[in-house]
């Protein structure tokens, strides 16, 4: 899969590019709005990462362009404005997605996975990993076949794995990601360990190959059989 | 003290005794005059006698109508050289017509007639009409001594107030005034010079306080966008460390730490971003929401993430509370009232959530009153706890004052007490 990162500050482009190249994606850059055209207008991509704030043009421009033209990139905007308006106006313009700066590295690639599974014609819409399946879009969980039942959360929780197989996840992160961004205040983790406790039993006792496993205390990350 | 009642009071106080001076040196120069007219008419009747006298007519009758009266009496000469000739003085004379004894003003004249015998005159005129003249002219005096003060004084007044109208219009101006608010231009109706630069300097300081107002939004609002993406490129950072090396548990450990303290940072910067938005009015779009079913929803997630706590949340809630708010203002108020009650509960506290009438109240227990006043600034932390922004209350404060809400703080019974009262939104 082939991708372009339109991003203006070098370092952020640098270890996005970094990630990306590491998950085995094919990875261009451009650092401003003239660049990101002249790559357009020579090169077709899968996915474009696109900052909207750049030197030399707005990025919503590009974007525009990029519909105008009937480009069959998918496009996800990277943006320091966090704003519902800005969402909106981006994904008006025909944006599949749109990440707010900062962001984490996992989130982004799990957002490039998932823009990618619904660019993607036929096929399952779900992940799989293993011999489990996970459907977002039905909230089922299958492994080997067999539907499992699982709370919300426990479904949050490892949707948000399977999105990320392999990653370590901070507790924390993995508590923002599934329970909202106040859960900073609360004083102990207690509620996550209770939840993921119950999740590894579930996924266990129904005899799925893949594992969350503790790392140091620290988070946790999800393991899968190499060779699947 | 005002600054009519000051000058009131000051001309008051140098008029008071000014005026009674200049009435009693009226009344004294008008009893010396009265007197000085009653010696010389004594002095012209004495004359009158003695002539007649030494001319041989007849002496003029007394109980003629005037009260005057007259004595002669012959005197050796030894008391004649003794006293001055001409003497005035006062006393009391027996008035035959009368048959009383009465004050009366005295002359008393020596001469000598052509045998060289001495006589003494004592000429008198009774005072009773001096005295009741001098009553009249004090009474007077006294009345106009009180109109005049009293009109000077309430003059001074209303022109006053008419002169300083302009400065009283400024004033009220200025208490209306709030930065960052449209209140229009300083009122500027008069051609007196000196409020005219009054108005003007008044004008330009608010000016030039409106621009730093909103210098100072816009910058919050750039540094905390421009803060985004090298809090990005940090993250980032730390994450591919993370993943793509080995690292030991204890390196793992203190790049988890960094995290969670950029996680800081970034809910920091995300908070300011809000803020920033908040006052910029950049949520006009209102809709439809429930405050009672979002403090439900929230009550379940903080039960979850505070189970350790024990804490007993009691709602007393409607059915349904719809008010017209931006759905995610909406959220941050509730939010940031309920999470700050379960923060700073101790183990197996109580938090009551009421909402009577149009009014929201999170009732959580405490130790001791909180600075009412300063609570719900920026930053203001009575006591530092570790993760917290120091901007939940202001965030309240900010989304209250966005939608015209009453929010306010209150100790009672040994318990902390937010409020918040929806006083002008529509039911939905």
């Amino acid at each position: 899969m082939k991708l372009l990162i339109v991003e203006d500050e070098p370092s952020l482009r640098e270890i996005m590019a970094r990630t990306l190249r590491g998950e085995g994606y094919v990875v261009e850059q451009a650092s401003d709005y003239t660049s990101a055209v002249d790559k357009l207008a020579g090169y077709s991509y899968d996915c474009i990462l696109l900052d909207i704030m750049l030197p030399g043009g707005d990025g919503l421009q590009l974007l525009k362009e990029l519909k105008e033209n009937d480009r069959r990139e998918s496009v996800i905007i990277i943006s320091a404005k966090d704003s519902l308006e800005d969402k909106v106006a981006g994904l008006e313009l025909g944006a599949d997605d749109y990440l707010a700066k900062p962001f984490h590295l996992m989130e982004l690639s799990a957002r490039i996975r998932s823009v990618a599974r619904r660019s993607m014609v036929g096929g399952r819409k779900g992940f799989t990993l293993g011999n489990v399946y996970l459907d977002p879009e039905s909230s089922r969980v299958e492994i080997d076949g067999c539907d499992v039942a699982l709370l919300k959360k426990e479904f949050a929780i490892l949707a948000y794995f399977m999105q990320r197989p392999g990653h370590l996840v901070d507790k924390t992160v993995l508590a923002e990601a599934v329970w909202g961004d106040h859960v900073d205040q609360a004083d102990n983790f207690h509620f996550l360990y209770a939840q993921v406790k119950n999740l590894r039993r579930k996924l266990e006792d129904a005899g799925a190959n893949i594992e969350l496993k503790a790392v140091y205390g620290f988070g946790y990350k999800l393991v899968f059989p190499e060779d699947n | 003290m005002k600054l009519i009642y000051r000058v009131v009071l000051r001309l008051s106080l140098f008029l008071l005794p000014l005026l009674a001076l200049w009435a009693m040196l009226f009344y004294f120069t008008m009893e010396d005059e009265i007197n000085d007219e009653a010696d010389d008419a004594l002095d012209n009747y004495s004359e009158l006698i003695i002539m007649r006298m030494l001319s041989g007519n007849d002496l003029p009758q007394t109980g003629d109508g005037s009260n005057n009266s007259y004595l002669i009496i012959p005197v050796q000469e030894a008391y004649a050289n003794a006293r001055s000739h001409v003497r005035y003085y006062d006393a009391e004379v027996y008035i035959p017509e009368k048959h009383e004894t009465e004050p009366a003003r005295i002359l008393s004249t020596i001469f000598r007639d052509d045998d060289g015998q001495y006589y003494e005159l004592r000429v008198a005129t009774p005072t009773f009409e001096k005295n009741d003249l001098m009553t009249t002219v004090l009474g007077w005096s006294v009345f106009l001594y009180v109109i005049l003060l009293i009109t000077v004084v309430s003059l001074t007044a209303w022109v006053f107030h008419r002169s300083m109208r302009p400065l009283y219009a400024l004033l009220n101006w200025l208490d209306s005034y709030k930065p960052g608010t449209v209140v229009g231009a300083v009122p500027c109706d008069t051609d007196i010079t000196e409020f005219r630069r009054l108005s003007a300097a008044a004008q330009a300081a608010v000016d030039r306080s409106e621009e730093m107002f909103e210098r100072q939004k816009q910058f919050i609002g750039n540094a905390s966008h421009e803060l985004q993406t090298p809090l990005a490129v940090l993250g980032a950072r730390m994450d591919w460390l993370l993943d793509n090396t080995e690292l030991s548990e204890e390196q793992m450990g203190e790049i988890l730490q960094m995290k969670d303290t950029l996680g800081r940072i970034v809910r920091l910067n995300k908070t300011l971003l809000l803020l920033t938005k908040i006052d910029n009015n950049q949520f006009p779009e209102s809709s439809d929401v429930d405050i009672a079913a979002m403090l439900r929803e929230q009550k379940e997630v903080y039960d979850e993430m505070f189970a350790a706590r024990d804490i007993c949340c009691c709602m007393k809630l409607p059915e349904t509370f719809t008010v017209r708010m931006n759905d995610a203002l909406a959220s941050v108020l509730v939010t940031n009232l309920l999470r700050n009650a379960y923060r700073h509960s101790a183990h197996g506290a109580r938090v009551d959530v009421t909402i009577s009438g149009r009014m929201l109240t999170v009732v959580n227990d405490g130790d001791a009153p909180l600075d009412g006043a300063h609570i719900f600034e920026r930053f203001y932390q009575g006591s530092k706890r570790e993760g917290s922004t120091g901007l939940g209350l202001a965030l309240v404060k900010a989304v209250s004052d966005y939608y015209g809400l009453r929010v306010r703080y209150d100790f009672v019974d040994g318990r902390h007490m937010f409020s918040v009262e929806w006083v002008q939104s529509v039911v939905g």
